[in-house]
């Protein structure tokens, strides 16, 4: 399976989380990046006010879209072939590659330009493009860079994140085939000639999607560069892969996303360019492609679909505001998630679009479960609680790490007279309560299992995870102590409902 | 094979694909309901929660505090404004800036109030070109080489700092998106203080009523990608003037 190509860099998250701690320069610049952008939500939030009512009705929104999605995703396709859109169904990676595929053999393209996408790269499109002959050119500059340096991104909204710009320097001139100062106007000038080049030239523009609206079957595109314009202004044929959950129903429920996506993302008002595409362009028109096709993307995401546990996971917008509020996120990077997405929202999404828990076990272990992922959450998804899920189920399903329990006994008679840990002691139980059902713990270690094999495990290198614990500890001992009391209340809140045999909210009707 | 088989073979080709994705859609929809566990629904659902709270549909600024706003926005962002009083100012406004610049190329949207600025007349060192008035031309490339894009805007969002422009045929995407300067000229009373007053518009309109492109720019195109140290002009405008008339 493509889809699991990422995970064959390195053997589990430890090691390469390894890998990261020892990039001094990647873990300072993902800690910088990660900081700036949650200041600038923070205060983004602050300045505009009534910020848990908005969160409140963006989550109402998706939980109401997703619960309808067969409704709503049927109405879309509906008004967008009416629009002149060629619109395509994929159940799998594979068939979203092949539709691609077949539409740039008939169109003889020689390039495509894409924009950036989350879907194309979680179906390794540039890959298969290149396979045939045909050249993908990444037009967000960090993606630019990276794509340069044939590396995949480690973070949703700044991919480049763990380059400084000596090094951006070095692949630019390499490309132009001359020195270029490692000065950033002078290099993202030279992108934007050389990408004017190949927008002009492509044959194809792709992108991905943030929002389709089903009730006008427009497609909706978020950023600050103006490629994703480009890539759907310039090239005669545009080709959007979307997964199957971006539908929301109307443009009033889009004011709603577009208060919360780029506060969220990068504490902007309103990103540079918001642009609703809705068809190709009309037969007057002088400019917009003139075939368009949007290719409906499933790869694994019917299964969270009705799945208590996991079904609002399809409510997450992309944001990437769990990522920079995650302590753990902070001090290893994307990269060491070994997926598509990274960050909390990868740690779950991941095994879940793959059904894979074996496979990705690890990963759900890569979190602290202090909230702050949920804190930080736009659409309020319990990011924390799919973490404790998808541990119960990787117990399970019988993938319980002996090595893992035997740390964990170690770990206790250290830590068991020490009054650091209890604050986090008690969020372990706390979390096991969480997974108790009908008087009966599932899961018997608390949330703390995951760290324990990073603290115990000898042989790491020098400057690495073991030398960041002692701030990382403390980024979370301080994070739990500052745990809301809302938030609090509503995991007891959780607990009680279930003891009362009540629904856990999912099941929307 | 000539090229018009081949696009009676493309033509074919997309007809075979669209046959096989409407069977497939049947069952890509019936998969999802089997999912939710119930039947498809065929009947619009409830939305309780459509749209913004209640109490922000009611938000709303008086002109001068929408002005006001709208600018702070756009200066926090890069962006420039100026605040005119007629369409003669805006004229006197743009054709000193294209002078002071040595503008060569100059590419407008086709509508009457910007015919009415005389831009060829008030320019005559420049080369101003006025979008699709030539089928013959690649208009594209025109507005790639442009050094100034003049455009109308069709809504303002002060809140956010937002100008709105919709694509017909005499309003190409390429005006706003390709030449490194953007004016961009605001009737005062198509400035609102929300997003959801404009895409209100849109809901209302329906489908068949929107044009290809809708887009909102707040400001010039930019970026943080290297070091997080913020480039302006990476792809799109590097320079933006809000001019806000009436």
């Amino acid at each position: 399976m493509s889809g699991a190509s990422g995970h064959s860099k390195g053997s589990s998250v430890k090691d390469r989380a390894d890998l990261a701690l020892n990039n001094e320069f990647l873990r300072k610049a993902v800690k910088y990046t990660t900081e700036k952008l949650k200041g600038g939500k923070l205060k983004a939030m602050e300045e505009h006010g009534n910020w848990e009512e908005w969160r409140e009705r963006g989550k109402q929104i998706r939980l109401h879209t997703i619960a309808h999605l067969d409704y709503y995703l049927n109405l879309f396709v509906d008004n967008a072939r009416a629009n002149g859109v060629h619109v395509h169904f994929a159940n799998t990676a594979e068939e979203a590659v092949h539709i691609s595929l077949s539409i740039a053999e008939r169109k003889n393209a020689k390039s495509v330009v894409k924009s950036k996408s989350m879907v194309t790269e979680e179906l390794h499109l540039n890959h298969a493009l290149e396979s045939i002959g045909v050249e993908p050119v990444e037009t967000d500059l960090g993606e630019y860079i990276i794509q340069l340096a044939g590396e995949t991104p480690s973070h949703i909204i700044i991919p480049a994140i763990h380059k400084n710009r000596y090094q951006i320097a070095d692949l630019l001139s390499a490309d132009a085939g001359e020195t270029l100062e490692p000065d950033t106007k002078v290099l993202a000038g030279y992108v934007r000639k050389k990408l004017r080049e190949k927008f002009l030239e492509a044959d194809i523009g792709m992108t991905g999607c943030n929002f389709a609206i089903a009730e006008t079957g427009s497609m909706v595109l978020f950023e600050n560069e103006g490629n994703a314009r480009m890539v759907t202004t310039v090239p005669e044929t545009q080709i959007t892969l979307m997964g199957m959950e971006r539908i929301i129903p109307s443009w009033a429920d889009l004011e709603v996303m577009a208060t919360l996506l780029p506060r969220s993302a990068t504490g902007q008002k309103l990103t540079v360019y918001m642009s609703g595409i809705t068809g190709p362009r009309r037969s007057e028109d002088a400019d917009g492609p003139e075939e368009m096709h949007i290719i409906i993307v499933d790869n694994g995401r019917s299964l969270q679909l009705g799945d208590p546990e996991f079904q609002e996971l399809l409510n997450c917008i992309r944001c990437g505001a769990c990522l920079n509020a995650c302590p753990v996120y902070r001090h290893i990077g994307g990269h060491a998630y070994g997926g598509t997405y990274s960050g909390p929202i990868g740690a779950v999404l991941t095994p879940s679009l793959q059904k894979n828990i074996a496979e990705w076990d690890d990963i759900a272990n890569a979190s602290s479960l202090c909230g702050a992922c949920y804190e930080a959450c736009p659409v309020k998804i319990p990011l924390h609680e799919m973490l404790v899920y998808l541990r119960r189920r990787k117990v399970e399903a019988g993938h319980g790490n002996k090595l893992e329990s035997a740390g964990m006994i170690g770990f206790s008679k250290i830590m068991s007279n020490s009054a650091r840990f209890k604050a986090i002691l008690k969020l372990g139980k706390m979390g096991q309560k969480l997974v108790a059902r009908n008087g009966e713990i599932r899961l018997k270690v608390g949330p703390l299992k995951g760290w324990n094999s990073h603290r115990v495990t000898p042989s790491l290198p020098k400057k690495s995870f073991r030398d960041q614990w002692g701030t990382m500890e403390a980024e979370i001992r301080n994070g739990l102590q500052e745990m809301a009391p809302d938030m609090k209340n509503r995991m007891e809140q959780i607990v009680k409902n279930r003891e009362k045999g009540g629904g856990n909210g999912h099941g929307h009707s | 094979m000539d090229m018009g088989t081949a696009n009676q073979s493309h033509q074919e080709w997309l007809k075979e694909m669209e046959a096989a994705s409407r069977a497939k859609q049947t069952s890509f929809i019936d998969g999802i309901s089997a999912k939710l566990r119930r039947p498809m629904v065929t009947e619009p659902p409830r939305h309780p929660f459509r749209g913004a709270p209640d109490f922000w549909n009611a938000y709303e600024w008086g002109e001068q505090e929408r002005i006001d706003r709208f600018t702070a926005n756009f200066l926090s962002v890069g962006g420039h404004v100026e605040r005119l009083a007629t369409m003669e100012d805006a004229q006197r406004f743009i054709t000193d800036k294209a002078n002071e610049l040595s503008a060569k190329y100059i590419v407008r949207q086709n509508q009457p109030e910007l015919e009415a600025l005389n831009l060829e007349g008030a320019l005559p060192d420049a080369q101003v070109s006025v979008w699709n008035s030539d089928p013959e031309q690649f208009w594209k490339a025109r507005a790639a080489e442009a050094d100034i894009g003049v455009v109308i805007a069709d809504y303002a969002a002060a809140y956010t700092g937002s100008i709105t422009v919709l694509s017909s045929k005499d309003k190409g995407r390429s005006v706003s998106l390709l030449p490194t300067v953007l004016m961009a000229i605001i009737p005062v009373e198509r400035l609102k203080t929300r997003l959801g007053e404009i895409m209100v518009h849109f809901d209302e309109g329906g489908r068949a009523s929107l044009p290809a492109g809708i887009h909102f720019i707040s400001g010039p195109s930019r970026s943080a990608d290297i070091e997080n140290d913020l480039t302006i002009g990476v792809h799109g405008p590097g320079v933006v003037y809000a001019l806000i008339v009436g």
